[in-house]
């Protein structure tokens, strides 16, 4: 159904047909719609056109933030809110700066430049969360975690906090903050916002972590700097934590149960944020349950494709809290073919220090190991320091042949594959494109 | 050839960002592939003195802000003055990223007071200023010192704001191929001093670069064995 749009200019409508027009046009010649250039060309024409299209949704606007998990969760409040009916704009993965969220609502508005959803559910850059919220008031805002990524391109996390808190604790007490209660930065933030907080978590002893994980930021209380204690880790820093300093104590999430349809407890955690939001909604629980039984990974996010008789499954591994929890959930998943794929290019970061703070300690000896990517040698030399023996994994610096390779084993077992964020595009391309194999 | 050594990893809780866990890793498997035992001994806020004195090398890295000041306040009170004795006695020791900074005489930010540093190697470190460019990416650079390791490529990643010069008694470690180095003008990158060395290479300095981890381990331990280092070197040569 169209809605009224009659409070958007008529220049602001204009340039949304422009765009979409141009969009289209080049679409139809097969160069690709485009996930952030029309929303850039727009904002050329109209810097403040992202405040008059957030101001056409009746229901309003929901940011997800965090290091990781945004592309999931944001499917999953997706998934829930079109099971009950709303209509909802939503950027494309990876999209995530506000040209691509601008670009969503090109895609979304009809030939009259209209805006036809009535939410928008949009997943934001941890630098760009600051810029956007000048530009739209959100009702929801759901921050999931902060881990170390990127340093060279997001700095540092204590940097981001102050940011995010610079940025958040300006919006009104009319937005609600869906926040992780096991991550001491994500819970900091509660702290100092004028809206209500609600807070998710987990409460299952059983799941704490025996040994704990490397690659950890935040154990020194983000209120008053001294070291943290933790009754159990989950991963990561993410846990049950208390400071033993100050009074700054792990909120007590009041949504910290689910089933989760998605292996892997960080999928636990995007399921508990999903939940979490829509109950904040009002939506019952029968609904959200219903919604997310046939719930489907996002690309790349344990996707799996059946190519030229092999299974491969792709885990998405962009940081090293992230490369660990994807390790760890296949090899609880019985993993015994690996691939791991290590680019540096800009989307993923040109600094690949970082797989020196991935656990890779924990690879079994009897898995079969192979490495590919840009970077290819430096993740050899970190399987290699990471076996007892200096074992060093099979290289190809040519990724089609690392399929093949798999492929002619001959084993039917199933391919694992870890990829940074260009080397998982670049995985997909040639597990569905024509060249199979 | 000693059997054993204990490796002294300086606030591995607090300085310890960009993979700096790398060298740890380094050093203690490439001591135990020659059949020598290597203790990681981690020396943070509460350890006493006595533990990183009964240690044979030293390795410190990077930090955020906050975690630095809370190491910072210890080191220079109490690890520091330790740390400087066992360098001047020759222990070997390496010192990447902020912990290169730190070992110098000041760090002078562009705005707020002049930071003292532990004064271990005679270098000053200096910001430039808000709108001055981060020094940030790969950088290829051949050793000049010490001599045996003179022509080796070294690599690695450098992301610094800022600029350190060396003071007249500090040899530069290597001569910048390509990239910024201590301060992106005079050409030089790191410094040595005696058997510790300090490097803008940030995190993994020693995986790509096992010559400087086998000079670190022989100045420990004495002549070490030879090791097959053709990954290391294929990896070293994918840096550009």
């Amino acid at each position: 159904m169209l809605r009224d749009n009659e409070g958007m200019g008529l220049f602001d409508r204009l340039v949304v047909i422009l765009t979409k027009l141009v969009s289209f046009t080049s679409t139809l010649l097969g160069l690709g719609a485009g996930e952030t250039w029309p929303g850039e060309v727009a904002l050329m024409l109209r810097p403040n056109i992202a405040t008059a299209l957030s101001e056409r949704l009746s229901d309003g606007v929901i940011l997800v933030a965090g290091t990781n998990g945004k592309t999931t969760t944001s499917l999953m409040v997706k998934t829930i809110l079109e099971h009950i009916g709303d209509s909802v704009v939503h950027n494309a993965t990876g999209a995530n700066l506000i040209n691509g969220v601008v670009s969503s609502f090109i895609r979304n508005a009809d030939w009259l430049g209209r805006v036809r959803a009535d939410v928008g559910i949009f997943e934001i850059d941890e630098n760009s969360l600051p810029v956007i919220l000048r530009y739209m008031t959100p009702k929801r805002v759901i921050l999931l975690n902060l881990f170390r990524d990127q340093l060279d391109r997001y700095g540092e996390v204590d940097v981001i906090v102050e940011k995010w808190i610079r940025a958040l604790s300006a919006l009104p007490k009319e937005t609600v903050f869906i926040l992780n209660s096991d991550d001491p930065a994500v819970a900091f933030i509660g702290t100092s916002v004028k809206g209500k907080a609600v807070y998710y978590g987990l409460n299952d002893a059983g799941k704490y972590l025996s040994v704990r994980e490397h690659a950890t930021d935040s154990t020194f209380c983000p209120s008053c700097g001294r070291r943290l204690t933790y009754r159990g880790v989950y991963y990561s820093h993410i846990g049950v934590w208390k400071c033993t300093g100050c009074s700054f104590t792990r909120p007590d999430p009041t949504v910290n149960r689910w089933p989760s349809t998605l292996p892997g407890l960080y999928n636990q955690y995007n399921t508990l944020a999903a939940v979490a939001l829509a109950k904040s909604l009002g939506i019952p629980e029968s609904a959200i349950k219903k919604s997310l039984q046939s719930f489907a990974p996002a690309f790349g996010r344990q996707e799996e494709i059946e190519s030229a008789g092999k299974t491969v499954k792709l885990f998405l591994s962009k940081n090293p809290a992230g490369f660990n929890a994807s390790l760890r959930t296949v090899l609880d998943m019985g993993a015994k073919e690996l691939l791991f794929v290590l680019n540096d290019r800009i989307p993923d970061g040109r600094d690949v220090s970082w797989i020196w703070d991935v656990d890779f300690e924990t690879v079994p000896p009897s898995a079969t190991v192979l490495v590919s990517g840009d970077r290819a040698y430096d993740m050899a030399l970190r399987l290699k320091y990471a076996s007892p023996a200096g074992r060093e994994p099979q290289v190809f610096t040519d990724l089609s042949l690392a399929f093949m390779h798999a492929r002619e084993r001959n084993t039917h077992e199933p391919l694992y594959v870890l990829a940074t964020y260009s080397a998982m595009l670049e995985a997909r391309k040639i597990l569905k494109g024509r060249k199979i194999l | 050839m000693k059997k054993s050594i204990r490796i002294a990893w300086l606030y591995p809780d607090l300085m310890s960002t960009y993979g700096d866990r790398g060298n740890v890793i380094v050093l203690e498997r490439r001591s135990s592939w020659r059949g020598v035992r290597a203790d990681i001994v981690p020396v943070t806020l509460e350890t006493p003195v006595s533990v990183l004195e009964s240690c044979g090398l030293i390795f410190m890295g990077g930090a955020q802000d906050r975690q630095q000041k809370l190491a910072g306040e210890d080191f220079l009170k109490r690890k520091g003055p330790v740390v400087k004795k066992m360098v001047e006695s020759n222990i070997p020791a390496l010192f990447v990223c902020a912990a290169y900074q730190f070992v110098g005489r000041y760090y002078k930010p562009y705005q707020g007071d002049t930071i003292p540093g532990a004064g271990i190697f005679d270098l000053t470190t200096e910001h430039p200023g808000d709108q001055a460019k981060r020094l940030i990416g790969n950088v290829r650079a051949e050793i000049v010192n010490p001599h045996v390791l003179a022509g080796t490529v070294i690599v690695g990643f450098e992301n610094h704001g800022g600029r350190t010069h060396l003071g007249p008694k500090m040899k530069p470690l290597a001569k910048v191929i390509s990239g910024n180095g201590n301060n992106g003008d005079d050409g030089w990158e790191g410094v040595i001093y005696k058997n510790a060395i300090g490097s803008y290479f940030h995190g993994p300095l020693l995986p790509k670069n096992p010559a400087i981890a086998d000079w670190l381990l022989e100045k420990a331990l004495g002549t070490l064995a030879l090791l097959n280092d053709t990954l290391e070197q294929k990896a070293n040569e994918s840096v550009r």
